[in-house]
């Protein structure tokens, strides 16, 4: 399988009054064709961070300090924004959440995905709008409604909108953030289990950034436990959650009831995220980790591969495997 | 779509009847205003000196000046709707109505016209430039000017032009619509002689104004740029222009237009300093006149005029406005 | 520590010391602002000379010192005007009539649109329908004829001029006034001073309006602007007091003589100059405000 996209040493930094907000520290990823990747972790971790860092589409306040995001052979962070303007939404496209103001409010669904076809293909008019009738078929949306405007539309029908307009130019990759946090409960199943069909129908390459563990676990192959800028677990799906290695994601995941086992108490990890203007020395986790030793307060973790594939950033990720597997 | 032509329709409706409301209101508010002035009560209709007897008694007879006050509003409504307003005392004999919808209404229209719409392109013009170019020499230099003009105040704006381009260079003409005396051989000698009238006041009257719309568009276009649809615009890789005008504009031109309807009283407000200032033929100079000669039959004309025209302007204005904006139907339905 | 009693005394002297702490902190937010910090200086200027006239200005301005139409120069800073009285004089005058029609009529206004918006806003059925459709047809009459109208009807002299400046500036507060009225009233402490009986006087005066008292002080403000300019605006159309020095009777003046027409500047420029200026002051002034306000309005919603 081929990398669609390879994150190297991305390192992201907003600037504000207060000083240099270290958001993305150091990440490291890599997107298999036709593989969805989770990237997940609580608000403020950086993960909407790098996938803004991965579009281009930082705030005036951000910016990329250093490392390669590799798309199809070229790295993004040396184009300027006319390339990436070209490259937007072409070979990699992005669904928001699809808030009320995500779409355009005086300007048709139909309209504001033609636009980017007709801008990014040489097509004509009725071909466009043709085409977004199929896009429309494909997330079963009426297609007759391509006139309708955006506040027409339920919550779970504009997610769908948005889906089929990041399909529009078939990208090679599309990245999804919390595509189903601002949707109800029974819609939020729908639409995953529409995206899943997406997937599978298109072979689409995907990373899907979200804070709910359990969509992770439905949907994806690989996953990135950020916590605090940094990636502290990274490995398939299927170990990550079965025996985590690293604290923090063991901790995320005991923090979920399970509906069907025993009762338990939940755990819920004390203390709150540090401020990344001046994030704590060592590992960052470390405030908050019950396992946290001297070393973890002075030197940053390396990533160590505890078994082929399956990564952490911990100092002790042996010594705590087994007792993480005893403690689940 | 059959249900946007019924949730509109209805739109104009309640809005029409929301302004015949005001209308109604504004008359009676006339009614009052005139009738409880201190003195005499008919001194606004005919109890003037300057009105001979035979012409008062005829007015007595017509406006019932001569029954109780509730009865005289009634005879004061009937009157209104066949168009009779009374007589001026200025211009003894002429009905009011002749005088103030003619050519003074015209003068006054046109130069306001002129005005909004100068004043609008180039303060959406500047507005939506300087929004892009936020900071920047130009940006600053646009809030300054607006914020000058804003605390001038609009006649003395009018006296400095005259002052520096009749006196020091001649291209205005000082006062009037047209050169007085001369008889122009033609339509078009005549329009372009008005025009060269008009040059100064337009000016003026447009310039007051467009510091307000250029820092309202600004604002608006700024506050646009921090909604999510303009993320995806950008994320989509649309081009500059495209997210500038199609995208942002559009949502932006909105509450403007809102604001325009709202702003025709301001226009009105300022064409009355305006057309005194350059001797314009117009309302707004017949207002100044009229207070000073105390000629109170012209003075309910044009105050019922004006509550006429700006109601229907900003009936229209919303119209416009719901025209453009998908999302006030679904506020009607 | 010795347990306090909870008198009313005490209350008083902890809100005092709560408001002026408060105060305090708005005034270190307010003085990081170049451009209120300059505005304020203006207004304060201006009020300076306004206060100081009798011992600023060289001559009386009502009196005939000079020529006419004589030039600036040794005797007269700023000239003379067509029948020779001294201009600069009739300018520091002047301040007092601007300052005091300005601030007057702003009061008045925001107070009359407070009560209205409160009323309306508090009370909603009937009475507030009446009222907002009262409060539509003053937005929809433009303001300068209806001042010339009115005035023509009460006659001219300054307090008129305050009063028809009240009676047609008043809308804006009003509405925004009505709308913080009705979100407030939701709010969770008015229901429960309603549940232990308040009276809906008490209610209004105790608990809605000390909330919206900062907006209503930045409306008034600006109101201040307003007011000025339509000071200086009706007074050049003749609807002032011809004996009070006012900036709008001196161009009032020097358009009736055709000063525009015969350049003579020092006549046209220096009371437009001061009209602007003191408006500018006002304006900065208030610029900010907002932004301090605002977040203070934030934090207490709910």
């Amino acid at each position: 399988m081929m990398p669609v996209l390879e994150v190297h040493d991305l390192v992201t930094n907003y600037i504000t009054r207060q000083g240099n907000v270290d958001a993305v520290s150091h990440v490291n990823f890599t997107v298999e064709e036709g593989q969805t990747f989770g990237l997940a972790g609580e608000s403020g971790c950086g993960k909407t961070t790098a996938a803004m860092s991965i579009m281009g589409l930082l705030p005036s306040n951000g910016r990329v300090m250093g490392g390669q995001i590799i798309l199809d052979g070229e790295d993004l962070l040396k184009k300027d924004e006319r390339e990436l303007r070209k490259i937007r939404w072409k070979k990699i496209s992005i669904v928001f959440q699809g808030a009320m103001n995500a779409l355009n409010p005086v300007l048709n669904v139909g309209e504001q995905i033609a636009e980017v076809i007709l801008e990014k293909e040489e097509i004509t008019k009725n071909d466009a709008t043709d085409r977004v009738r199929e896009l429309f078929d494909l997330v079963e949306i009426e297609p007759s409604r391509i006139v309708d405007y955006p506040h027409e539309f339920s919550g779970g029908m504009r997610q769908r909108v948005m889906i089929a307009m990041a399909l529009a130019c078939y990208p090679k990759l599309v990245i999804a953030d919390e595509p189903i946090t601002a949707l109800d409960v029974i819609v939020q199943n729908q639409i995953l289990d529409l995206m899943k069909d997406l997937q599978r129908k298109l072979n689409l390459s995907q990373i899907l950034i979200t804070h709910d563990l359990s969509v992770i676990a439905e949907t994806c192959d690989k996953v990135g436990i950020m916590y605090a800028g940094k990636l502290v677990e990274y490995a398939d799906a299927g170990p990550v959650f079965k025996t985590p290695i690293h604290p923090y994601t063991s901790a995320l995941i005991g923090a979920y009831p399970s509906i069907v086992g025993e009762k338990k108490t939940l755990n819920f990890i004390p203390g709150s995220p540090p401020n990344l203007i001046n994030p704590p020395r060592g590992c960052r986790f470390h405030p908050r980790c019950p396992y946290a030793k001297d070393i973890c307060s002075q030197e940053e973790p390396g990533y160590v591969e505890e078994e082929p594939g399956h990564y952490a950033a911990c100092h002790f990720v042996t010594e705590l495997r087994e007792r993480l597997r005893l403690e689940d | 779509m059959g249900c946007f032509d019924m949730g509109f329709k209805e739109y104009v409706g309640k809005r029409t009847l929301h302004g015949v409301v005001t209308i109604f209101l504004a008359v009676t508010l006339n009614f009052i205003l005139f009738r409880i002035m201190p003195g005499d009560p008919t001194r606004a209709v005919s109890g003037d000196p300057r009105v001979d007897t035979a012409t008062r008694l005829a007015l007595i007879a017509k406006f019932g000046l001569d029954r109780p006050l509730f009865e005289q509003y009634f005879i004061y409504l009937y009157n209104l709707l066949r168009g009779e307003l009374g007589i001026s005392f200025v211009q003894i004999g002429r009905p009011v109505i002749d005088i103030i919808l003619g050519r003074k209404m015209v003068n006054t229209i046109i130069l306001m016209g002129s005005s909004m719409f100068i004043a609008f392109i180039l303060g959406i013009v500047a507005g939506v430039f300087a929004a892009w170019r936020r900071g920047t020499k130009i940006d600053i230099f646009f809030i300054v000017f607006s914020l000058a003009t804003y605390s001038m105040p609009v006649f003395w704006f009018g006296m400095l032009l005259l002052l520096f381009f009749s006196y020091y260079i001649n291209i205005f003409p000082i006062a009037g619509t047209i050169t007085p005396g001369v008889v122009h051989a033609n339509f078009f000698e005549y329009a372009k002689d008005y025009l060269h009238h008009l040059m100064a006041p337009m000016i003026t009257l447009g310039v007051s104004f467009f510091g307000g719309y250029f820092l309202f568009m600004r604002d608006t276009i700024l506050d646009v740029f921090t909604e999510d649809y303009m993320l995806t615009a950008r994320a989509k890789g649309l081009s500059n222009r495209n997210i500038l005008f199609k995208h942002a504009m559009r949502n932006a031109l909105l509450p403007m237009v809102s604001l325009m309807g709202v702003h025709i009283t301001f226009l009105i407000s300022g064409a009355t300093m305006t057309e005194t200032v350059f001797s314009w033929d117009g309302l707004g100079r017949l207002i100044y006149d009229s207070v000073r000669n105390n000629d109170y039959p012209v003075l309910q004309g044009i105050f019922l005029l004006m509550a006429v025209l700006v109601v229907v302007a900003s009936i229209l204005a919303d119209v416009v406005n719901a025209f453009l904006d998908p999302r006030i139907k679904e506020a009607v339905d | 520590m010795a347990q306090e009693r909870l008198t009313k005394g005490s209350l008083r002297r902890e809100r005092f010391s709560t408001s002026v702490r408060r105060l305090r902190g708005f005034w270190a937010l307010y003085k990081q602002s170049h451009i209120a910090m300059f505005g304020l200086f203006l207004v304060l200027a201006f009020i300076a000379v306004a206060l100081a006239a009798p011992w600023v200005a060289p001559y009386d301005p009502r009196a005939l010192v000079g020529k006419p139409f004589e030039r600036p120069g040794e005797d007269h800073i700023l000239g003379t005007d067509q029948v020779g009285r001294d201009i600069y004089s009739q300018l520091i005058w002047g301040s007092r009539i601007s300052l005091m029609v300005g601030l007057f009529a702003s009061v008045f206004s925001v107070a009359i649109g407070t009560a209205i918006g409160l009323v309306s806003g508090y009370l909603r059925g009937p009475i507030d329908t009446v009222l907002m459709r009262i409060t539509d047809l003053f937005i929809t009459l433009p303001s300068i004829p209806l001042m010339l109208i009115l005035a023509a009807i009460i006659g001219r002299s300054v307090w008129n001029i305050i009063l028809v400046i009240a009676v047609t500036g008043w809308t804006g507060t009003a509405r925004m006034v009505r709308a913080q009225t009705l979100s407030i009233k939701e709010r969770p402490y008015v229901e429960a001073a309603r549940s232990v009986g308040a009276r809906d006087s008490q209610i209004m005066f105790r608990h809605i309006l000390p909330n919206i008292i900062p907006l209503i002080f930045a409306n008034a403000i600006v109101g201040i602007v307003n007011a000025i300019l339509a000071e200086s605006g009706l007074s050049f159309l003749g609807l002032g007091d011809p004996t009070k020095p006012s900036w709008g009777l001196i161009l009032r003046h020097a358009n009736e003589v055709g000063a525009m027409a015969t350049g003579r500047l020092w006549f046209i420029i220096p009371p437009g100059v001061c009209i602007m200026l003191i408006a500018i002051g006002f304006a900065f002034s208030s610029y900010s405000l907002d932004q301090i306000m605002n977040p203070r309005l934030r934090e207490r919603r709910g």
